[in-house]
């Protein structure tokens, strides 16, 4: 089904309660405006190989809507990459859209820092991870404070094969994310890790699918957001557990960080479980900072602005805790140390 | 001719109420610098809300009464003046930073208290004296402050930091509760290098830390009031009878 012919999805779903589509959509909703390319280069200069847009066929209003807006389209393939891959997606003009897909065929470590002003921005990024390959891949959102961004992820994760992924989003005014990730085989994992700063008055929706399709697969999802402002944060989270798919170990964990009375959050973390023999945990919770650790740093000289941004910066590197690749842990703790500076000299 | 140390901390008559409640009904303490202060009590005797109100802990208010800190009224102070100052709370329930990496949260609190961020080569050489001193792996500093530590490494926790930013004045609230006996003497080694060139005040149930750490002056605390100062053997004795001869609600 293409854009034109799909209603808009009403409200009552759970993916569109809190950022409706006319919310995200740039301009009026059967509008398809024309899309400037996000241009992606790897750091070091070398060319992507572009592509033919995919003619296939989506139910969701989102992907279906970045699919008929067009912009870029690129494949990155690696095979095998003992160093870290530095993508950087540059948006510009007043709409722009980018189309890219990953395929992982050995191990690798991939980051993608976008940036840009235009008003609005949409990427779909679709990525496979072979059997038995790894990909640690860290997504940083820097686009300017003006800019609207809807972002989808579809990820096939095969046999054996493990994805750790980790998100840093510092930037954008009205955010919205669908990440979904399907394990495609025994033994397929992922460990993923959302991080979100809301200041100002951000608005920033984080909706993460996490499908296991067979046994013996694993996933860990770790969403941390501190809201200062009157931002509002939302995170949905939807993890399935097919029939059969026995032996396998998921869990979700939701924590904001409420920083002043008007900023908002809400966390909800849904399972769907229709084997017997799994572990599936989930768990959420929203609160100020808290008092006694405040407490604490003051009496080693910290003065409360200090102190309160040492638990901020705390609270949103321990999203990370649940990742192992050190290159990538490395990169998302430092984007997040220098962007947490630079906002307490402002 | 005698010389008189300099007068680090003066309580004169301290009431305290905690979400409406006493807990402190006149307690007077005068400490002096080079000297070491035992209080000792039963369980809800105030021994713990003192240190805490002394550092400034939001949660307790004062009612009736004064402290001062080398003179000046504490009230004057908010809990990061006092700590730049050099007051140091050893924290009996020391909390937990998911995230702040040990090393991290060492060298700010450095920065803070000295006003200038320590030079990176002699801080290392520094720290790790210190760390060697209490035994600590230098894994440590990678760890989130308090994450997942044991009792006696949070207590060593809070001693390391002693040794980094070299307070006036001490406050050592239950440190020995929850170290086993090698911990107990590290720990304490570490306070009695601290305790030459400042006041100490440590709060404890027990005789077993005094026995590492000489305290010149032993309070017994009930119903939030000290009611009998001694030496040493004031501690000795509270162990041997308890507190019930002092209790005169008893």
């Amino acid at each position: 089904m293409n854009y034109q012919q799909m209603a808009i999805p009403p409200r009552s779903e759970h993916l569109w309660r809190y950022t409706p589509w006319p919310r995200i959509h740039p301009t009026v909703t059967d509008e398809v405006p024309k899309a400037d390319e996000v241009i992606f280069s790897l750091e070091g200069g070398d060319a992507f190989e572009a592509v033919a847009p995919t003619d296939h066929s989506y139910d969701d209003i989102a992907r279906a809507f970045l699919q008929a807006a067009g912009g870029s389209s690129s494949r990155l393939i690696i095979n095998e990459s003992s160093e870290p891959v530095h993508i950087n997606a540059r948006a510009s003009g007043h709409v722009a859209v980018g189309h890219l897909e990953l395929e992982i065929k050995g191990s690798a470590v991939v980051f993608i820092h976008i940036s840009g002003e235009p008003e609005w921005v949409g990427l779909h990024i679709t990525g496979t991870i072979h059997p038995n390959a790894q990909l640690s891949f860290g997504f940083i959102n820097e686009l300017d404070s003006n800019t609207k961004f809807l972002r989808c992820e579809d990820w096939m994760i095969e046999r054996d094969a493990e994805l750790e992924h980790a998100t840093l989003s510092v930037g954008g005014f009205r955010c919205k994310s669908d990440l979904r990730s399907t394990l495609n085989g025994t033994g397929a994992s992922i460990r993923q890790s959302v991080t979100v700063n809301a200041i100002g008055a951000r608005h920033e929706d984080q909706h993460v699918e996490i499908h296991h399709l067979h046994g013996r697969t694993n996933s860990d999802l770790v969403m941390n957001s501190a809201c200062a402002g009157s931002s509002h944060f939302i995170g949905t989270g939807l993890l399935t557990i097919a029939e059969g798919a026995n032996k396998s170990d998921a869990s979700q964990v939701f924590r904001n960080l409420l920083l002043s009375e008007k900023a908002r959050a809400e966390a909800i973390p849904e399972l769907e479980v229709l084997a017997d023999d799994v572990s599936a945990a989930h768990g959420a919770a929203s609160a100020p900072v808290d008092k006694n650790q405040m407490h604490y740093l003051m009496s080693r000289g910290l003065s409360p602005e200090e102190s309160q941004a040492m638990i901020v910066n705390g609270f949103l590197l321990n999203a990370f805790s649940n990742l192992t690749n050190k290159f990538l842990i490395e990169e998302m703790r430092t984007r997040l140390t220098v962007h947490l500076e630079c906002e307490l000299k402002r | 001719m005698r010389v008189v140390a300099e007068e680090i901390l003066r309580i004169e008559n301290l009431h305290v109420t905690v979400e409406g409640t006493s807990i402190l009904k006149g307690v007077n303490l005068t400490i002096h610098r080079g000297e070491i202060h035992a209080i000792m009590g039963r369980n809800g005797a105030g021994k713990s809300t003192l240190a805490n109100v002394v550092m400034g802990h939001p949660a307790y208010v004062i009612t009736e009464g004064s402290i001062f800190y080398r003179g000046q009224p504490l009230e004057e102070l908010a809990v990061f003046e006092r700590a730049r100052a050099g007051m140091f709370l050893s924290f009996q329930y020391p909390a937990v930073i998911p995230g702040v990496q040990v090393g991290t949260f060492l060298k700010k609190a450095v920065t803070s208290v000295r006003d200038e961020a320590p030079k990176g080569r002699a801080f290392r050489k520094e720290l790790t004296a210190a760390m060697e001193q209490l035994s600590m792996d230098k894994s440590f500093l990678s760890r989130y402050v308090n994450d997942g530590f044991s009792g006696g490494e949070k207590k060593r926790l809070e001693i390391l930091q002693m040794l980094l930013l070299k307070p006036n004045l001490a406050l050592l609230d239950e440190t020995d509760s929850g170290l086993d006996i090698d911990a107990l003497r590290i720990v304490a080694k570490g306070i009695n290098e601290v305790a030459v060139d400042s006041a100490c005040l440590i709060i404890t149930h027990y005789q077993r830390l005094l026995d590492l750490v000489k305290p010149d002056y032993v309070h017994a605390m009930i119903n939030g009031a000290i009611v009998q100062t001694g030496g040493p053997e004031l501690a000795l004795e509270l162990e041997d009878r308890g507190y019930d001869w002092l209790d005169v609600t008893a």
